[in-house]
């Protein structure tokens, strides 16, 4: 009880301390920061799904596009609406379409498991971009432009900045309620042993459902941000394969399975290659390569794994000399 | 045997693929006892707990829980009624400590109010393993591991235990604690159904014994009737396997 | 009618093609359980080291084949002896992501090596063609299927006939009674990964010679061994030729009926129907013990 709450203040703390930083960051960082947001959102939503329940989505892409453009597809119709609305509409347009899509898909897909399911993902986000390529109607292959929503008194990029900080904490707040609640040690029942879950009472098929609906709509309402802070989207920069992988890597870089895992691992990655490596472009692939073999090889548990080892560690070592 | 059964099976049948695991099976399970199910190997005995857990669907029959049909439930909703089950290879959220274990039965199991932290200590009571609430599952030996499923399984707060085989592979010691946590199990008001190879545990705790083979129930009586039951033994006892 | 012909002759071309590049891929699934996302780059090699060869030696592409399976099948068993044995044990998930990494790196590095254009491989009877009534075949893409059949039909003898063939079986559906029967069991998974990337890199080469390449394909090779072993099921050449084939088909069918920017929403629904209606692929997993 004590620990949570002092993670609370921590993460209060800490989030103050990111609100406060545009103010004194030069312009490169303020936009390295909301990727950074960004995908700490992103990461913790998939989370839910890939972390929790241990059904790891290789197409999570394809709700930040079907949040991205239905969300676009509807705001570039209201002509008359104030702006300060828009960016709301949106939010319920994209979540909700990206709720009903995933309600649907999840009947048949969450039948697959593991790797099955994790490819089958892959499919779903590959259809939905070739759809929205190649529909007339869902403008991808020539690009969406978003209105306007940015209030003219205030910089966009400190703007979005700030919209992502609120939406990450938002959703992390959604996924800690949801760990520690019944439904989440469900949910991590399923993980350990489905069919043991399911003999303990745990209704399995109903909490994978919503688990992924949740994961799903809250990734597509980080779209519709996204989309917005882009300003103009084609099917290539939301549908995006990096961003499917990566979703995975930011939990297994920080810690699969864990709350913090993925902000930590989307903070470390996007610093690694926007900051670290973001003059060698030719260099990206590799890197990410070349950390994901490691990550596998080396340290499964991910930076939060690291540490809980070297606790346990320096606990068992402290523990012998004392009986 | 006048009150009502807790679990009442009925003419149950289940084959694979034309061939029968389970043929024409009926009986009742008075509440409070503890009965045990006995059969060579593959006479149908893991199969007919499938079946009652909602694992398999029976080809033909019904099962009854105190009034309800359960016979095409899902296991999770047969688990909200209130049977749990013990495996024999023991699984165990293996991630999990102990005590974190037994909480998920707590936490789910039996539909109805409950006191989550009291109910999963009680679990861990009454399956003697409260002494390794915090080790994590997949350090303890199986001895252990088969109290932890039977832990968990009575954190669910069920009425109706099954356990698939509970002191198979366990030492002299280890099997005298089993049966002592059986025994305590049904003295707090839990029906126990066993299915058991070890034949001194089986004749020493059971009140009743039903006998498969083949998929039929060819025997059906207190301990002492059944062992010399002359079918059984031509059956099973006839061929012991140690 | 013609139309309709000359689209199933092109499905199945294709297929035949699909099926040699998926065989390896179902391979390591069937005896390693391991999903070999660095499976298309294994394909690439191939198709890089056939045209290597082919302006060193001044030969056929065909000819090449020995030499290039050869080579990969040295670097498979290294590959996994090296990397994918120490991931073989963990999650598949796990297994999966360090192959996914290897693609990753790999892909990068031929985009060094080899630029990220498109390649080609011409033999000197690239545009002879001949015709069965009215449907057209080039000598390229029949040659292409010819060698597919063959390389096929070795493989599927090699795992039914040979010493290592039964072994590789054997692991495969117990890989603790193996053990116990004295299978030097990583050995084995060595060897499988070896012949699964020999055979990834013949598939190199006869893509090679009738689809131009570049390092950007391996992940579509990779997918489309995936959705063929899906199909047809795990672990065997039959099912990686039915796989195959019905993937060539409904691919060439989709881009001649409904339009050739729509090649994923068909396959991937077929995929899709196919994993629900039978789990284990048309003709089910080929090293699973029979109950």
């Amino acid at each position: 009880m004590t620990r949570t709450s002092s993670l609370m203040l921590l993460t209060v703390a800490v989030a103050l301390l990111l609100a406060a930083l545009p103010l004194v960051l030069p312009p490169f960082y303020v936009r390295v920061g909301q990727l950074m947001l960004y995908s700490a959102g992103l990461g913790v939503a998939w989370a839910i799904l890939g972390g929790f329940a241990g059904y790891a989505s290789f197409g999570h892409a394809a709700f930040i596009g079907v949040g991205a453009f239905s969300a676009g597809l509807v705001e570039t119709r209201l002509g008359g609406v104030p702006p300060a609305l828009l960016l709301p509409i949106g939010i319920v347009v994209g979540g909700a379409c990206c709720g009903v899509l995933s309600a649907v898909i999840a009947y048949p897909l969450l039948r697959l498991r593991g790797t099955f399911f994790a490819i089958a993902m892959l499919g779903v986000s590959n259809v939905c971009a070739e759809l929205t390529n190649n529909v007339d109607f869902f403008e991808g292959s020539l690009g969406l432009t978003f209105p306007t929503v940015v209030p003219a008194s205030l910089d966009p990029a400190i703007f979005f900045y700030e919209l992502f900080l609120v939406a990450g904490l938002v959703v992390l707040l959604i996924a800690w309620k949801i760990r520690d609640s019944r439904f989440g040690a469900g949910l991590l029942s399923i993980r350990e042993d489905e069919d043991t879950a399911r003999m303990l009472g745990v209704p399995t098929e109903r909490y994978k459902r919503t688990a992924f609906v949740i994961s799903a709509i809250l990734t597509g309402i980080m779209g519709v941000i996204y989309g917005h802070s882009l300003g103009y989207i084609t099917t290539d920069s939301v549908y995006r394969n990096d961003t499917n992988l990566n979703l995975i890597v930011y939990s297994l870089l920080g810690g699969m399975g864990t709350l913090f895992g993925p902000v930590i691992g989307a903070f470390l990655l996007v610093f690694i290659t926007q900051v670290i490596l973001g003059r060698l472009l030719d260099f990206h692939l590799f890197a990410t390569g070349l950390l994901l073999a490691f990550l596998v090889l080396a340290a499964p548990g991910g930076v939060i794994g690291l540490v809980r080892g070297w606790r346990q560690r320096r606990k068992r070592t402290g523990a012998v000399p004392a009986e | 045997m006048s009150e009502t059964p807790i679990l009442q099976v009925e003419r149950l049948s289940k084959s694979f693929r034309g061939l029968a695991a389970i043929a024409d099976v009926s009986f009742a399970i008075a509440p409070g006892s503890i009965t045990s199910i006995i059969g060579p190997n593959g006479a149908g005995k893991s199969t007919l707990f499938n079946l009652v857990t909602g694992y398999l669907v029976p080809t033909a029959g019904e099962v009854t829980f105190r009034d309800r049909r359960i016979t095409r439930l899902a296991t999770n909703r047969i688990a909200e009624l209130g049977i749990a089950r013990a495996f024999q290879i023991a699984r165990p959220f293996r991630e999990l400590t102990v005590s974190e274990n037994v909480r998920i039965g707590a936490l789910f199991g039996k539909a109805g109010a409950r006191d989550v932290a009291a109910t999963t200590m009680r679990g861990m009571t009454l399956a003697s393993i409260a002494h390794l609430a915090d080790q994590p599952a997949n350090s303890l030996t199986v001895g252990q591991l088969r109290h932890l499923e039977i832990a968990r399984a009575i954190a669910t707060r069920a009425d109706l235990l099954l356990a698939d085989e509970p002191c198979a592979g366990l030492n002299p010691t280890e099997t005298a604690a089993m049966i002592d946590v059986l025994r305590q199990i049904r003295a707090s008001g839990v029906t126990v159904v066993l299915v058991e190879h070890d034949m001194p545990s089986v004749m020493e705790v059971s009140d009743r014994i039903l006998v498969l083979d083949a998929g039929r129930l060819i025997a059906d009586g207190p301990p002492q009737a059944v062992s010399q039951d002359a079918k059984v033994i031509a059956a099973y006892l006839g061929t012991p396997d140690e | 009618m013609n139309l309709i012909a000359q689209t199933l002759a092109d499905g199945m071309v294709l297929g035949g093609i699909y099926a040699l590049a998926a065989v390896g891929f179902s391979l390591i699934f069937g005896v390693l359980h391991v999903i070999n996302l660095s499976h298309g780059i294994l394909v690439l090699i191939g198709a890089y080291l056939a045209l290597i060869f082919t302006e060193l030696l001044h030969v056929d592409p065909l000819l090449t084949m020995p030499l290039v399976m050869a080579a990969l099948f040295g670097v498979g068993y290294v590959y996994q002896r090296l990397l994918i044995q120490r991931a073989v044990d963990s999650s598949p998930i796990g297994s999966m992501l360090l192959t996914f990494g290897v693609a990753l790196m790999l892909q990068n590095v031929m985009i060094w090596v080899f630029s990220p254009d498109m390649k080609n491989i011409t033999p000197g009877w690239a545009f002879a063609s001949f015709k069965i009534g009215a449907v057209t075949f080039d000598a390229v893409r029949v040659s292409a299927l010819l060698a597919s059949l063959v390389l096929l039909s070795c493989l599927a003898a090699l795992l039914k006939f040979s010493a290592l063939g039964r072994v590789i079986r054997a692991t495969a559906q117990q890989t603790l009674a193996a053990r116990l029967c004295g299978v030097n069991v990583r050995h084995v998974y060595a060897l499988t990964f070896a012949v699964s990337a020999a055979f990834a890199g013949a598939a190199g080469i006869v893509i090679g010679i009738i689809l131009p390449f570049s390092p950007h394909d391996e992940a579509t090779w990779t997918l489309n061994a995936f959705v063929v072993v899906v199909l047809g099921g795990v672990g065997s050449p039959a099912g990686a030729l039915i796989g195959g084939l019905l993937l060539g088909v409904v691919n060439t069918l989709t881009a001649q009926y409904i339009g050739p920017s729509f090649p994923n929403v068909t396959m991937f629904l077929l995929l899709v129907l196919l994993l629900l209606v039978r789990p284990n692929g048309l003709l089910g997993n080929a090293f699973s013990a029979s109950r």
